[in-house]
């Protein structure tokens, strides 16, 4: 394969030009051929360069003979109808690839938003720096998730009301987060959350004022938050912050 | 959006496919393969060609440069100076004229479809990252009951601190169209030219693809 892209556009140098033309031409040949025979269809090829006078066929003067006729045969409108030159086949390109890029961007915009979310929600992004529209947008898409959120409580319930079983409480250490102060007053609520980041598992019985669960429970539910020991990061629950100088303290990632 | 994974590239035997749906499928794609490097061949060396394909329904799919007939009647005629009235050569010579900028425009399309691609890559990096390091941001289904409640709760102050936000800057800007004294968007539009999210989210990716944040359709020249 090539090790670098090429440019399209006409080649200057003439050598370069002849060795390419060689190259991709016979490329070319063997495409047709193989598209013919894997798909057990005719087709033809010709081609003319400034370095013979005699054009270069597939599969051979007959065979391109046969199939002109049979292309000649066909209804004008048949014969016309997927019928492209240059201007009009990179003109067809062209609109494909706006139509791709203006997906992908579409795409790219819900997938920064998503990460714009959570950065706000964690206190790592401000939304006082959103402009209006895309504040609207996140709005959109934080609505969306709260009701993704209510249906899955809500099928939980269910099941679990089905079998008749009681989800036991497993530990994440997060107490519930505090309202936000508005008006970039949020330092009071920051501390009270800072002081409830836990250590460990067992040290966060203590900081867990709503859930009440027994040791057992606790070394029945292993898990990354369980032990405190996550590898990774490990943060306590979210919260916005109008405040975007507040950095969560992270006692296992200072 | 995850696309189902290809086979990816396989070598196969040239021979009939014998699955009808295969068939097909591969001749769609191998078609437009094989157009597409004939379309290249004819920039790069500026010759002559023409192909004729039919379709295993029948359908006849035919590319040529400068046209499909021309290179026909060349070939059958074996006559090279088989062309036409010089009232036509001026309308194919306009045509031609305006395939290096063609070519160009495609290729700014197709770079910029790549810098987005790479972008949704660095954003999904992103997402996988965090869904690693923060157990809120793991999707939903795997959190238990207690997880969602708590993370339904943060959402809710997010969503509230999001409206207040959101009015106050409307207020904001009502006040600066009223003291302006003019109701048209001229005011809105300035705000689509500044990097909306970027300054929040740090990337690694390079600075081509960040200067594509912009770019969301609003008032994109080729757009």
């Amino acid at each position: 394969m090539t090790r670098k892209k090429v440019k399209l556009a006409f080649i200057m140098n003439d050598s370069a030009r002849k060795a390419t033309f060689k190259k991709r031409k016979k490329g070319l040949m063997k495409k047709v051929n193989e598209l013919s025979t894997l798909c057990g269809i005719d087709a033809c090829a010709i081609i003319y360069s400034p370095y013979e006078a005699q054009p270069e066929v597939w599969p051979n003067n007959l065979g391109v003979q046969r199939v002109l006729a049979q292309f000649m045969r066909m209804p004008e409108m048949e014969q016309s109808k997927k019928m492209v030159n240059q201007e009009s086949y990179i003109k067809q390109r062209i609109t494909k690839a706006k139509e791709h890029l203006k997906k992908q961007i579409k795409e790219n915009r819900e997938k920064e938003m998503i990460e714009v979310m959570y950065q706000c929600l964690s206190g790592k992004g401000s939304i006082a720096n959103l402009i209006l529209p895309d504040l609207n947008e996140l709005g959109g898409l934080v609505d969306q998730t709260i009701k993704d959120i209510c249906r899955r409580i809500e099928s939980l319930k269910k099941a679990s009301a089905g079998k008749g079983v009681h989800a036991p409480p497993v530990l994440s250490q997060s107490p519930r987060p505090q309202a936000v102060v508005v008006g970039g007053n949020g330092s009071n609520a920051t501390n009270e959350m800072m002081t409830r980041n836990v250590v460990d598992g067992v040290n966060a019985m203590g900081g867990m004022q709503k859930t009440q669960w027994s040791f057992a429970d606790w070394m029945n539910n292993p898990s990354e938050q369980n032990m405190g020991l996550g590898g990774q990061g490990y943060e306590m629950a979210p919260f916005v912050d109008q405040n975007p100088n507040v950095i969560w303290p992270n006692h296992f990632f200072p | 959006m995850a696309k189902k994974p290809s086979l990816g590239r396989q070598k196969i035997k040239i021979a009939k496919i014998q699955i009808k749906n295969h068939l097909q499928v591969t001749f769609s794609k191998r078609r437009s393969g094989l157009f597409k490097k004939a379309s290249e061949l004819c920039t790069l060396c500026g010759v002559e060609i023409a192909i004729v394909v039919f379709s295993p329904a029948g359908k006849v799919f035919s590319f040529g440069h400068p046209k499909v007939e021309s290179v026909i009647d060349r070939f059958l005629a074996r006559n090279p100076n088989l062309n036409s009235t010089s009232g036509l050569h001026l309308v194919e010579a306009h045509r031609i004229a305006s395939i290096p900028d063609l070519n160009m425009q495609l290729t700014y399309m197709l770079n910029e479809l790549e810098a987005e691609k790479k972008r949704s890559e660095t954003l999904d990096e992103m997402r996988k990252a965090g869904q690693s390091q923060f157990w809120w941001e793991a999707p939903i289904e795997n959190l238990n009951l207690h997880e969602l409640e708590q993370l339904k709760d943060s959402m809710e102050g997010l969503k509230r601190s999001v409206s207040i936000q959101a009015n106050r800057l409307f207020a904001e800007n009502s006040n600066a169209m009223s003291f302006f004294g003019t109701n048209n968007s001229t005011n809105g539009v300035d705000h689509y030219d500044i990097k909306p999210v970027a300054p929040m989210i740090t990337s690694t990716s390079s600075s081509a693809a960040a200067s594509h944040v912009h770019s969301y359709g609003y008032g994109h020249g080729l757009f």
